[in-house]
């Protein structure tokens, strides 16, 4: 199943047409959360046609600051209320000295960030009464690291005992953002845990740098490395087509999630990649 | 605490660097790359409060709009984690701190009050409830519409442009705006009479005979037969507008 991020700029004509037929949608809780009238009712028309997974912002899980109970709790309601059969949230940070900043940071590699954080994860999962899934997110610089990022991420996994929401894109930006072979850092990441797979499109700004914009297509190096975490998995899990700015036609975002379905598709009929 | 202080110190730095633009000195970073959270984190912020007040942003020149953001951004912890529910802490900073912007266009705070109301009307949680099947406006008691606000206004910043807006337009002005079942924020000029019934309402349901028999009792505004009139017509157009339920 591929889904698509259910976006308020093309929410109107995805609902009034069959041009956009994802499996599934998928929202922030925190652009939802109490919200009423125009597009509470657009929201709930969506809610009646796709199942829901949820991609949260601001829970900031790798925050020195205090984790937002408040905040956990409406949190917990709104993913009751709606059904969502996924909560997946960003491994970064996106508030610190009790100041939201509204983007994700990235945390420290170090060890001490793998105790904080997986112990933050336990607990929001404790509180939400379910696994989330936690995404590898895209960054532009390391800040003060003491590890690797395949060693921190995994560290945080094995000791937190989430799921992985496996952004393909966002390990091809930072392949190529801190030069090491995208490949083989999938080949590293403990595949029985990916619950949720997302796709996206992004910016190359310089020679060195490449912005995770979700406000272009998919490229098709981007495709290729899906397509080999498809046979490294060797099973099926829900895909994501992400879209944030810069939106296509809604028959551009059916073809890639045509070409998505084909490629998941045929991956899985193939025997898997034998790597060493 | 699992954090070390170091850690901390760090997370701070760069938080702090994409608030305020200042590096202060932290190890690995890539210092090509760094600038591009700042960019980032304050094009968010930026956007944010420019698509919430679009008259304050064109009323102010582009320098006089970058600094108030970034002065905002620096100074003020944004506590919502909702980022569409921000730009109502940068209202509200403007007016804690006393910005002197509010000096130099007086009428600033009621400008900002009247967008952000705009916003926060059309994002609000649902509160009505199902309507009366049948109702009788001579009869039944008047139901004020729980999606509302009213407001006082000294300059008429619902009906001027902001940049023609002078000290000669200082007065009283009442409005109310409310949201209807489509979702649509909609304003309403009012009399003095009429923002005191509607805050009437606001207390509780009343007849538009208990409202009258009120202004008459307790602000001395006696209605003759056209104002009575006048009135019974107000609640006719409210009611169709969804102002006024039952």
């Amino acid at each position: 199943m591929v889904g698509i991020g259910y976006r308020k700029d093309f929410a109107e004509a995805f609902l009034q047409s069959s041009t956009l037929q994802p499996a599934f949608i998928e929202v922030a809780p925190e652009n939802w959360i109490g919200v009423g009238g125009f597009w509470n009712k657009k929201f709930r028309e969506a809610l009646e046609k796709y199942p829901l997974f949820t991609h949260g912002l601001s829970l900031s899980i790798g925050s020195p600051d205090e984790l937002d109970f408040a905040f956990l709790k409406k949190l917990k309601q709104f993913l009751a209320s709606t059904g969502a059969l996924v909560y997946s949230e960003h491994l970064s940070y996106a508030k610190c000295d009790n100041a939201h900043l509204y983007d994700l940071l990235p945390i420290p590699f170090t060890s001490d960030a793998v105790a904080h954080v997986s112990e933050r994860i336990k607990t929001v999962q404790d509180l939400l009464e379910r696994k989330m899934a936690i995404e590898i997110v895209s960054y532009y610089s390391p800040v003060a690291p003491e590890l690797s990022e395949i060693d921190f991420i995994n560290a945080i996994l094995e000791a937190a005992d989430c799921d992985l929401l496996l952004d393909v894109n966002n390990v091809y930006v930072n392949s190529f953002n801190h030069r090491y072979d995208a490949k083989a850092f999938i080949d590293q990441l403990p595949m029985e845990r990916v619950r949720y797979i997302h796709m996206a499109g992004h910016e190359q700004v310089s020679d060195t740098l490449i912005i995770d914009t979700h406000g272009e297509a998919i490229i098709d190096p981007v495709y290729e490395l899906f397509d080999y975490t498809m046979r490294k998995l060797g099973r099926d899990v829900p895909v994501l087509l992400e879209r944030d700015f810069n939106i296509p036609e809604l028959e551009e975002l059916q073809e890639e999630i045509n070409r998505l379905n084909t490629i998941k598709t045929a991956a899985l009929k193939q025997p898997s990649y034998v790597t060493a | 605490m699992l954090l070390h202080d170091t850690t901390r110190r760090y997370q701070s730095a760069l938080a702090g660097y994409c608030r305020s633009g200042q590096l202060e000195p932290i190890p690995g970073i890539h210092n090509e790359h760094i600038s591009h959270y700042r960019r980032l984190v304050y094009n968010v912020v930026d956007d944010m409060l420019q698509n919430a007040y679009p008259l304050t942003h064109a009323l102010l020149g582009a320098t006089e709009w970058k600094n108030l953001v970034n002065e905002f951004f620096t100074h003020h912890p944004c506590q919502s984690p909702q980022v569409w529910y921000m730009p109502k802490e940068f209202y509200q900073y403007l007016v804690t701190v006393k910005h002197p912007l509010l000096e130099k266009y007086p009428f600033l705070e009621e400008l900002l009050c009247f967008e952000w109301a705009e916003v926060e009307l059309f994002m609000m949680e649902d509160r009505r409830e199902k309507p009366a099947a049948t109702y009788s406006l001579e009869t039944d008691k008047l139901v004020i519409n729980p999606e509302h606000q009213l407001f006082s206004f000294q300059y008429p910043v619902h009906l001027k442009p902001a940049h023609d807006i002078t000290t000669a337009d200082k007065g009283n002005y009442f409005l109310a705006a409310h949201r209807n079942t489509a979702g649509t924020v909609i304003f309403t000029d009012l009399s003095p009479a009429l923002a005191i019934i509607l805050s009437l309402l606001e207390e509780a349901p009343a007849t538009i005979d208990e409202l009258l028999e009120t202004l008459e009792k307790d602000y001395g505004i006696v209605s003759s037969a056209n104002d009575r009139q006048a009135m019974h017509l107000f609640f006719k157009s409210a009611l169709t507008q969804e102002l006024i339920i039952f």
